[in-house]
């Protein structure tokens, strides 16, 4: 499985195309991790960075009822005369816009130990993802590098199985065990065949409940984390995915601070004990189970999560004001691109304007067809691709647009960015763009959510939101009923010049 | 094991359809027999610049992308060396929406001067920044550029410099466009909730009046056989130096593949494999290593490659390769570890074909290649290779002189 021509796109193991594709993919996102965040990669995609990616945050909706109502769609044949060649049946279908989509609500069960187990089963695959969410993120860590640390070393070996055997007996059964931390949480999965489900859960008490943290191991960890960390900082695109979190909310603030590479150096195997000691506790977690869960899966997984400790959910940490600083422009030596980020400082989910800004988001730069990448990159062909999102932390949420362009239409494109910001504070969108963004959004959901694991990422990321499933559904009906005018409100409300942050790495 | 069935039209387009009784979306794949194998030596890149422009509307359609969006759809495509794929989900209320789309296009294209101009900018800018603007951006390349001499995979998809993209015309264009994309040498594959007779005759409605003018391409230049170890330095501006070694080995549809390509699933398929406990975690020779193979249609290559550490010279790498090499070619593996590397393609497949875009690419592909029903056959191709061809396979492959040797050295 290890080929690198052939695109296959979601396996857990995905090795990205080596192909050239058209568009960055929608995975290069203007992110708030910071470079030593990004965890191996492997496994079904967790929860990830809450954000960006998805244009449409976790939308979903009351359970069933698929009514697929039509709405009026412009269509029909288009005005040019016929063409010579031999022409299929040319009238073009109607689409159909799914008004109500909707997942179901997880059956939640309060173990022994505190911990809640949320459970999603579906009989239609013969695999099984367990996903446990602590609240164990970067912003979370006394010592640096010490939370991401703690998680990517969970598998260097347990006190009874060494960092070799429990590899190989995820190996052998194909199993996959993937961690990813962000700024608030960190989360482990691990993936397997149904077949397969007691050996794995097996290795996984191993890997959660007693980690060793080897000297060794971390020594190994470090080295080559500071290398990979100083070949990331050599590109202009995480250079001003550090410098924009610094500028937003300050270089103090444990969503904006960036660490050194040295910061490996002093990184000491007490400092990951104390980590997991603290924060991997059944008080500071949750756990969801997707994918076939029959009797023997159920009580296979909660035989392992009742063995977390129960212990007092720490306490919760302050955190300074962010500190804004409205523009910083870093030259870096040789680029023939420059990076650039624009955005604030706004708000987090529970925020009545947050929904409303993710369709301000999408409509800039949430989609192929969005106003910057039919500016930037359709009419001008400045960069490769351009957007914006609505990033959602625990306690903070921004606004970002993110780019990567030539370095010699470097300020031609930071003019373009703020002129169509403006246009759309200016001037109200048409009926026929803001459903074609509705539209756009709900298909991103609908698309979210296919396949067991999608629904479980979704489940998540409510769970951290404080939120049932039932909130897809709503906003799903919330983003229908968004007027233009309102649209236009919040562009001019919150995205004025005077309060953008801007950004550039590169040709400054 | 994904359950399909096929049609070709009277004009020729291969049709793969596969019913998904989960999914609500449909997805919809349509894949061209062409890629930068097509290529003209001095205009190359053409071919995913190409793709690009399939975007850029037709005489019916002026923008693609709107009625995909407005069909609550997604819609990509990539470029490689073999072929060219273009792929969207939708509800499956949509599915006809795809398929107008894509008919369309296959014959209705409009390309303006103005609109090549402006996407021969958009195809730089990607360039430069996968390639030019990356720390080791250029390694594949050339890596490539090293391994083939007369062969068309000597360069990468993206193209051998901007300069060629630049130099793109609308006679290009055209001439490509009548060459290349018409239903005879496409594919068409689509995986949704839906009858499989009902998607074949959907098929058949949008695509069957469309009229096909048979073409044959022209036999590419066979790669000469190499018959000397070769060596390239290249210092650059990195933080650390890599060592690449690429062999030759045999084309995708040979037996050869399969074990190329569990080969390189003992060397590196995971942190139980043989290059990351032995090289990077106990030797500490490398940050990290992997193997793999570039699964090209005509004979492609094995490449193994790794980031030396700080400390590590290049002595000291090329020799660790060459040690595992010859444990390839000397100790059989175990039982166990064949056993291993072998469930764990078969939970691969497995995990691929939980999602309708996988199916739907997957079924395309392998119909491309020749042989739709080898989707379903590969983990038993996989699963019947022993230590004997493991042993034939690095003793014919791993041959000083059939590998070229890239060192990309760090400046100090």
């Amino acid at each position: 499985m290890k080929r690198s021509t052939h695109a296959s796109a979601a396996t857990p193991a995905a090795t990205a195309p080596q192909a050239a594709t058209r568009n960055t993919g929608r995975t290069a996102t203007p992110v708030a991790t910071s470079a030593e965040n990004q965890a191996a990669a492997s496994a079904a995609t967790p929860a990830e960075d809450r954000s960006a990616t998805q244009t449409a945050a976790p939308v979903t909706a009351p359970a069933e009822n698929r009514t697929a109502t039509q709405t009026a769609a412009p269509a029909g044949e288009s005005g040019k005369s016929a063409p010579a060649a031999a022409s299929a049946p040319r009238r073009a279908p109607r689409p159909i816009v799914q008004e109500a989509i909707g997942i179901a609500e997880a059956e939640s069960v309060v173990l022994g130990n505190g911990i809640k187990l949320y459970l999603l089963a579906s009989d239609d695959f013969e695999i099984l993802r367990l996903s446990i969410v602590f609240h164990a993120g970067s912003s979370t860590q006394r010592v640096p590098f010490s939370a991401s640390a703690t998680a990517n070393l969970l598998a260097e070996g347990s006190e009874r199985m060494s960092a070799h055997e429990i590899a190989e007996r995820l190996d052998y059964h194909g199993s996959y065990f993937d961690v990813n931390t962000d700024r608030d949480d960190t989360y482990i999965n691990f993936a397997m065949l149904s077949k397969f489900v007691v050996p794995t859960l097996d290795v996984a008490a191993e890997i959660l409940l007693r980690p060793a943290f080897p000297e060794e191991a971390v020594a190994t960890y470090c080295a080559k984390r500071r290398q990979r960390l100083r070949i990331d900082r050599t590109k202009v695109d995480v250079r001003a995915r550090e410098a924009f979190a610094e500028a937003i909310f300050g270089e103090r603030h444990p969503y904006g601070e960036c660490f050194d590479e040295s910061a490996y150096d002093r990184l000491r195997r007490e400092d990951l004990r104390d980590f997991y000691r603290r924060r991997y506790t059944a008080a500071n977690g949750f756990a969801v189970c997707s994918g076939r869960v029959g009797e023997t899966e159920r009580a296979a997984v909660i035989a392992l999560l009742e063995q977390l400790p129960a212990a007092e959910p720490p306490a919760r940490v302050p955190f300074p004001e962010p500190r804004q600083t409205r523009e910083r422009r870093i030259p870096h030596a040789g680029a023939v691109q420059s990076a650039i980020r624009i955005g604030r400082l706004l708000f987090p989910r529970e925020h009545p304007d947050f929904l409303g800004m993710q369709v301000v988001a999408a409509a800039l730069g949430g989609y192929f067809g969005s106003r910057l990448m039919q500016n930037l990159r359709e009419r001008n062909g400045y960069t490769y691709g351009v957007m914006a999102a609505m990033v959602n932390f625990e306690r903070e949420g921004y606004f970002a647009i993110g780019a990567q362009v030539g370095a010699e239409v470097t300020e031609a494109a930071l003019a373009e960015i703020y002129a169509e910001i403006e246009r759309l504070r200016e001037e109200p969108i048409s009926d026929e763009e803001l459903q074609l963004v509705k539209n756009i959004m709900t298909g991103e959901m609908m698309r979210i959510l296919d396949g067991p694991f999608g629904v479980a990422d979704v489940t998540i990321e409510n769970i951290l939101c404080g939120r049932t499933n039932r909130v897809i559904g709503e906003n799903v009906e919330r983003i229908r009923r968004i007027t233009s005018s309102e649209v236009q409100r919040l562009a001019q409300r919150y995205l004025a010049r005077e309060k953008l942050v801007t950004v550039v790495v590169g040709a400054v | 094991m994904i359950p399909y069935r096929t049609r070709i039209l009277d004009n020729g387009l291969h049709v793969v359809v596969n019913r998904d009784r989960v999914s609500k979306l449909a997805a919809v794949n349509l894949l061209y027999r062409v890629g930068a194998r097509n290529e003209d030596p001095d205009r190359t890149g053409f071919a995913h610049l190409f793709e690009h422009l399939m975007f850029r509307g037709t005489r019916d359609v002026p923008v693609y992308d709107l009625h995909v969006q407005m069909a609550s759809g997604e819609d990509n495509a990539f470029t490689n060396n073999d072929y060219t794929d273009f792929y969207l989900t939708l509800p499956t209320a949509n599915l006809e929406t795809a398929l107008w789309l894509e008919s369309d296009r296959m014959q209705g294209l409009q390309i303006t001067p103005e609109k090549l101009r402006a996407e021969q900018r958009v195809v730089i800018e990607e360039f430069r920044q996968r390639y030019l603007n990356q720390p080791y951006g250029d390694q594949t390349m050339l890596l490539r550029e090293l391994a083939y001499r007369r062969h068309p995979y000597r360069w990468a998809t993206i193209g051998r410099s901007p300069e060629h993209i630049e130099s793109a015309t609308i006679a290009d264009v055209e001439r490509f466009y009548r060459t290349f994309y018409r239903p005879s040498n496409a594919v068409l594959s689509i995986s949704a909730d839906l009858e499989e007779e009902r998607m074949l005759d959907l098929a058949e409605q949008w695509f069957g009046p469309l009229a096909d003018t048979p073409f044959t391409a022209a036999p590419l230049p066979a790669e000469p056989l190499q018959t000397e170890a070769l060596l390239r330095i290249v210092e650059r501006d990195v933080p650390a130096t890599t060592l690449s070694v690429a062999w030759h080995m045999g084309a995708r549809c040979s037996a050869d593949f399969y074990t190329g390509d569990l080969v390189s699933d003992l060397l590196a398929g995971g942190d139980s494999s043989r290059l990351y406990r032995r090289l990077v975690m106990k030797e500490r020779l490398f940050s990290s290593v992997n193997a793999y193979i570039t699964g090209d249609v005509d004979p492609g290559l094995f490449i193994l490659t790794g980031q030396l550490l700080p400390d590590t010279t290049e002595e000291q790498a090329a020799d660790a390769f060459r040690r595992e090499i010859g444990t390839l070619q000397h100790e059989a593996a175990s039982g166990y570890e064949l056993e291993k590397v072998k469930n764990k393609f078969e939970a691969n497949t497995l995990f691929g074909e939980i999602n309708v875009m996988n199916k739907a690419m997957n079924l395309g592909y392998y119909d491309f290649l020749g042989d739709t029903e080898l989707v379903n056959r590969e983990v038993a191709e996989y699963r019947s290779i022993d230590a004997d061809r493991i042993f034939d396979f690095c003793r014919r492959t791993f041959r000083p002189e059939n590998g070229s040797t890239l060192i990309y050295r760090a400046r100090r």
